[in-house]
């Protein structure tokens, strides 16, 4: 243990505990930019300067480790002075043009300069005159706005290993973008956007299609539908003054409800549906020995293309069945319309998802056309949600809880856990467990999958069957996994896993890239907590016992697997290059 | 071998006459056919009127007058002896340590450097000394990090040799990026296996098998020169497995930079090498202890890797005799800017500037008064003239506002603007800044802008308080040295001459004329043969006139584009 | 080529304080010589003393220090102190070799250094 001083008061730490944390223990907060919790420091800002008794030189409170007997201040006019001189150059660098930007009211460096109360802009303002990449329609890059913090660049190369973002030329002329200067559409980019949710700034942000879905909400002569998924509930009450991990799920139905959706459904029963197809697929390789395993999990787009372009050798591990999100879109389109009479040519399919990979994963193939239409229509992130609610003078607050339309809205608890890391998981081997020995596990039987660790390896016995399963969730951990399997593979030895969950964003989806700013591993932890908490209070915590789920076979699909179910749930996979052009 | 030099060393050219008279002396001595007289371009004395030196004896006299000749032939050159009241005092000031074999061996042979001695040091180290003893006698010698850093170099690869790891690596570096700076460049083409066995005495005392050239890729002979002492000490066993027959094995590769000032910073260095972009890290960790992959690196510079073969040969103690009592040894310095004998020299640490430029450097190059002397590089400042008389150390030019940096010194004079002269370095700051921290990669871009409107004539008062505000931010939250001193030429030619910026400032003038907008052209009317060339050549029409009343130029509407300068061929134009 | 151990070492070290320099002209071959034009003054020394079979070895060295003096030329012949030549060129590379290493002449307004005694290294 450490004993210093900070600011004349002791603190006690751990060995390696940098000045930053240290200073939090004792409730003094040291004013950050760059410094984002889940990663590590790139010391770039230079806003946590901080000071040490007996040398005149500035320390970085961010990554510099408290010692023994320091004697350190954080904050006297000499600090302020050049604290607020930095902010000052950041912002003769910036366009300073809030009011029409992505961040306006939420963004890191507005913030510092409200509280530094900063009012005048001293020096010359200089400017970049950069181009924003737009190309991918999904994740806008407009590098006139980076600070250059450099926290893209390290989530995307290290936590992600996508190595899709790079910095480009040097000094005053530095500037992001996708590596090697091209379109971020033709670069290994996932757009799983962790960069965006890691930006400080609005230099990095979801594609807006606010704007297209006003419209078809206007458009008499189209039938809106929506459906929501499980990671939004239990995070979109943090633009509205909720605690984190409020589960939100009944004021939702009735916003939406409001906003104008004349059906409002809940992807968590395509989540159930998933598990129906999947853990069918899953017993089929396992112990009828039909297809080779382990069996992967594809209901993460990040992670399909992921796999399509860096490891297209092992596609035949991917289970075919499509996401919750494109089998709920797919039956909107073709058993609602037929159920309700409506028709499917008018529907328009909202989904409002934790992820801007949904964007791409719309389009991403002739599959997502399978009702013979294009599934779903438009994909909202919870931040476009948010806003939708607040310009359409809706008091969420204030809302009484609603319904969702029964019939591809009615959930149960596996299918709402979807959403955290191991959730998918833990869904399908409630049902695999039911499948083999025509009983129920309990349904804290598997909590083994859940938690933040990045790659969580376990092993289920069910009726005597050795199941190994490996879960990974942040891009950056999955390499491990398929190295190992890759290895067994090729030396002919057992494989190591059986069945293996792969999520993009680090915590699953509650932690996803279209999920309000300021993730941290606390409101991972808080979100995927409320959706835990919403399986224990629901009915059903079983796939297979949903009733609707039950109807939908009996009435339209016939049995998992079926022709019909291959049709409509189902996709393909091809490898594709890493880069395009 | 009998030989007189003679040197005619204040320029009055009178050695056409002495010359003369020293042949006649040696005549009516009788000695002519036994002695040759030599006319020399540089004797090693400067200033002191016309000096001769008799060979082998080695007697120097100076200020001779021509009655003198004839007494000196007879007694010092006949009869041998020394006229004591006429012998000069003046010696070669220079002690070559680093250099001690440049200009002497072939730094493509081998052979040529182990027969001066070579590698005796390192055989010390490996089979005389304890390893505690060797880093001993490094504390003994006072030997500090020569790159800039002045850092002890025993408790630097005392704190590496401590730390357990299971690789461990030095680093040579050659990056050199200080305009101006070429003595690492001299010594790696020079004298490649000094620096070479330097590495393997660190390798060994630290526990390291592997060490790293880093040079600069726009060195090629240097580079070409340490591959052929790597491939040649590989091939004679000094490199590879046991090496001389003890149990240290060390391998070296070569690797490149790219031309980014900032990896000579050993944080940007060693992000270099591992394959990254040339972005500096926090410290600590320290690379000593967390360096290169990780690992406990020692990073040192070319000249300090030279030093540590002597002090094994020769001592810790005989090495920590020469300097000052801070600064143990000497120290190279690029001696260039307005003198007269620009090149390397190698002085002891404390030998004051004056020496430095009048004694070795052979005073101002030309007919303008020394202003200052600018050490450090872009990381220094400038010493004004009055502080000629500084015992020049690592403290003494601190203490000054500037810093001994790798050893650039460059001699300014009054013809040079110390505004040009700090925009010039923040220019190459601007250029060179890697842009990883906010205050460096901003603060020296709006620093420059300040900077470069003063010397356009187009800043105001509070121009200065806003230039020292953002030096403050620069110097205080940069994450590494670059950034730190980058302010440092300004902040240095501020405090001594404020009057310069405030003139540029408040009167629109630049005294040194070097300032191109804040030039006045003006016709001399006297000289001015009202060819109307001067009014036929202005782009802007500035000038007006006729051939009979004359011409005269519009100082408004002058562009200062120096045509009218250019083209008058009576010298009627005057600009400053 | 056998690798060197510390007993050979210690051979050369022998050599080395006996050795006595023979008859020998360095040329400056660093980047400042280089730049000042040694290249071709190496040659032409190197060409003019084979066309003569004068027997005296061209070396290169490194900078010496004095590089506003370069191309840089040290004569070492016996009988006459090691001089160094400063700023030759090919004319005065050829008169080097006439005048200074055949007819032992020191040549005016062209020597930048002189070592004190003959056959004495640095």
């Amino acid at each position: 243990m450490i004993t210093a001083n900070i600011n004349g008061i002791p603190v006690k730490v751990r060995r390696g505990t940098t000045i930053l944390d240290a200073a939090k223990k004792i409730n003094i907060k040291i004013p950050v930019l760059c410094k984002h919790p889940d990663l590590d420091s790139t010391a770039a800002c230079g806003i946590c300067v901080v000071k040490n008794a007996g040398s005149g030189k500035f320390l970085r409170a961010c990554c510099t480790p408290i010692e023994e007997g320091m004697n350190i201040t954080t904050h006297d006019n000499e600090l302020h002075e050049v604290r607020k001189t930095v902010i000052e150059l950041i912002l003769s660098n910036h366009p300073n043009d809030c009011l029409q930007c992505a961040r306006n009211n939420n963004c890191e460096l507005q913030k510092l300069a409200a509280d530094f109360g900063i009012r005048e802009y001293p020096f010359h303002q200089l400017k970049k005159g950069l181009q924003p990449d737009y190309s991918t329609k999904i994740i806008n890059l407009v590098a006139d706005k980076c600070i250059l913090c450099g926290r893209c660049i390290n989530v995307c190369q290290n936590i992600q290993n996508v190595w899709a973002l790079s910095f480009l030329d040097r000094g005053i002329k530095t500037r992001i973008s996708a590596a090697g200067d091209i379109n971020l559409a033709d670069s290994p980019c996932i757009k799983c956007g962790q960069c965006s949710a890691h930006c400080p700034t609005g230099a990095i942000a979801e594609y807006d299609e606010t704007e297209k879905t006003w419209k078809a909400l206007y458009d008499p002569d189209k039938y809106c539908v929506v459906q929501i998924a499980p990671a939004v509930r239990v995070a979109i009450g943090e633009a509205f003054g909720y605690p984190e991990g409020e589960n939100l799920t009944g004021k939702l139905y009735a916003a939406l409800r409001k906003l104008g959706f004349k059906a409002v459904f809940d992807t968590s029963f395509g989540a159930d549906l998933t598990v129906m197809e999947e853990a069918t697929e899953f017993i089929q390789r396992f112990v009828h020995k039909k297809g080779p395993l382990p069996l992967i999990t594809s209901c993460c787009p990040s992670w399909v293309d992921f796999m399509e372009k860096y490891y297209s050798d092992m596609i035949e591990h991917f289970s075919t069945a499509k996401s919750p999100q494109a089998m709920v879109g797919v039956l909107s389109k073709t058993y609602y319309a037929e159920q309700n009479n409506i028709d499917p040519s008018k529907i328009f399919m909202v989904s409002i998802m934790p992820c801007t990979a949904k964007k791409y994963e719309i389009t991403r193939s002739e599959e997502m056309f399978a009702s013979g239409y294009q599934d779903i229509d438009v994909s909202l992130t919870t931040r476009e949600l948010s806003r939708m609610i607040k310009q359409a003078g809706i008091d969420f607050v204030g809302l009484e809880d609603g319904k969702p339309d029964h019939i591809l809205g009615d959930y149960t608890g596996a299918g709402v856990i979807f959403g955290a890391t191991g959730g998918v998981m833990e869904a399908a081997l409630r049902t695999a467990h039911y499948y083999i020995t025509g009983e129920n596990a309990g349904i804290m039987d598997f909590e083994s999958v859940r938690g933040l660790k990045g790659v969580k390896e376990t092993t289920v016995e069910i009726d005597g069957n050795s199941i190994k399963v490996a879960i990974a969730h942040g891009i950056g951990n999955v390499e491990y996994v398929l190295n190992k399997i890759q290895k067994a593979i090729a030396e002919r030895k057992e494989i190591p896993y059986h069945f293996v969950e792969v999520m993009a964003c680090p915590g699953g989806c509650v932690g996803g890239g279209g999920q309000p700013y300021g993730v941290t591993d606390k409101l991972r932890i808080s979100r995927s907590q409320g959706l835990y908490l919403d399986d224990e209070k629901q009915d059903f915590h079983y796939a297979h016992e949903n009733p609707y789920i039950k109807k939908l076979y009996n009435d339209f699909l016939g049995k998992p697997l079926s022709e019909k179910s291959h049709k409509l749930l189902h996709t393909f996979y091809n490898p594709r290059p890493l880069y395009r052009k | 071998m009998k030989v007189i030099l003679l040197k005619d060393t204040d320029g009055k050219d009178r050695e056409g006459l002495f010359h003369d008279k020293v042949l006649d002396a040696l005549q009516k001595e009788g000695i002519s056919d036994k002695w040759k007289l030599v006319r020399v371009v540089d004797i090693g004395i400067y200033n002191r009127g016309v000096a001769l030196k008799i060979l082998p004896a080695g007697f120097t006299y100076t200020d001779l007058t021509e009655e003198d000749i004839p007494g000196i032939v007879r007694k010092s050159i006949k009869e041998g002896k020394e006229i004591k009241e006429k012998i000069s005092s003046v010696k070669d000031k220079q002690v070559k340590i680093v250099l001690r074999n440049c200009g002497v061996i072939d730094p493509e042979n081998i052979e040529s450097y182990l027969e001066t001695g070579g590698y005796q040091g390192l055989k010390k180290v490996l089979f005389e000394y304890k390893p505690e003893e060797s880093i001993e006698e490094l504390k003994i010698s006072g030997l500090r990090g020569r790159g800039g850093g002045g850092f002890p170099l025993w408790m630097k690869w005392n704190f590496a040799r401590k730390t357990r790891s299971d690789e461990k690596y030095v680093i040579c570096n050659g990056d050199e990026g200080d305009p101006g700076a070429y003595m690492d460049r001299s010594v790696l083409e020079g004298d490649p296996h000094s620096v070479l066995e330097g590495m393997l005495v660190a390798g060994y005392l630290v526990g390291a098998q592997k060490g790293y050239f880093y040079i600069r890729a726009e060195y090629p002979l240097a580079i070409s020169r340490v591959q052929k002492a790597v491939d040649d000490a590989q091939e004679y066993g000094l490199l590879g497995n046991n090496i001389l027959g003890s149990d240290f094995s060390f391998s070296i590769e070569i690797r490149l930079g790219a031309g980014a000032f900032v990896c000579g910073e050993e944080t940007a260095l060693i992000a270099s090498i591992e394959g990254k972009r040339g972005y500096p890290s926090p410290r600590p960790p320290y690379p000593s202890v967390k360096g290169l992959w990780g690992r406990p690196t020692v990073i040192n510079n070319v000249e300090t890797l030279a030093n540590v073969p002597v002090i094994f040969t020769k001592g810790g103690k005989w090495f920590s005799k020469i300097g000052s009592p801070t600064s143990k040894g000497t120290k190279v310095f690029a001696l260039t800017g307005k003198i007269k004998n620009s090149g390397l020299v190698e002085v002891p640490m404390g030998i004051t500037l004056r020496e430095i430029i009048y004694d070795i450097g052979g005073g101002m190059l030309n007919s303008y008064d020394i202003k200052a002397v600018q050490t450090g590089g872009p990381s220094g400042g400038v010493i004004s003239k009055e502080h000629l008389d500084t015992p020049v150390d690592y403290e003494n030019l601190q203490k000054l506002g500037s810093i001994m940096g790798s050893g650039g010194m460059i001699v300014i004079d009054e013809s040079d603007c110390m505004v040009d002269l700090a925009k010039f370095y923040m220019n190459f700051c601007v250029d060179e800044s890697c842009g990883k921290c906010a205050p460096c990669r901003i603060g020296t871009t709006q620093m420059l802008e300040y900077l470069d409107s003063i010397s356009k004539g187009k800043a105001s008062q509070e121009d200065i308080a806003k230039l020292k505000k953002i030096a403050t931010a620069v110097k205080k939250a940069s994450l590494c040295g670059l950034g730190q001193t980058a302010p440092n030429p300004v902040l240095s030619t501020l405090r001594y001459f404020e009057e310069e910026y405030l003139e540029h400032i408040r009167d629109k003038k630049c005294r040194a004329g070097k300032c191109k907008e804040l030039l006045e052209y003006t016709i001399i009317q006297e000289k001015c043969r009202r060819c109307s060339l001067c009014f036929r050549n202005c782009p802007v029409s500035a000038i007006s006139g006729n051939n009979k009343e004359g011409f005269v130029i519009d100082n408004e509407k002058c562009i200062k584009c120096g045509n009218c300068f250019e083209v008058c061929k009576f010298e009627a134009i005057s600009r400053g | 080529m056998p690798k060197l151990t510390k007993d050979n070492l210690e051979a050369y070290a022998k050599k080395a304080a006996a050795h006595k320099v023979k008859d020998v002209i360095r040329v400056g071959m660093s980047t400042c010589g280089i730049a000042a034009g040694a290249e071709e003054v190496y040659e032409v020394l190197k060409n003019e003393v084979r066309q003569r079979n004068l027997g005296i070895e061209i070396q290169k060295c490194g900078c010496s220090g004095k590089c506003y003096a370069e191309p840089l030329v040290e004569v070492i012949v016996k009988d006459l102190p090691a001089v160094v030549y400063g700023k030759v060129d090919k004319t005065f590379a050829l008169a080097i070799v006439d005048r200074h290493v055949i007819n032992g002449e020191l040549l005016n307004d062209h020597i930048f250094d002189v070592q004190e005694a003959n056959g004495d290294e640095k």
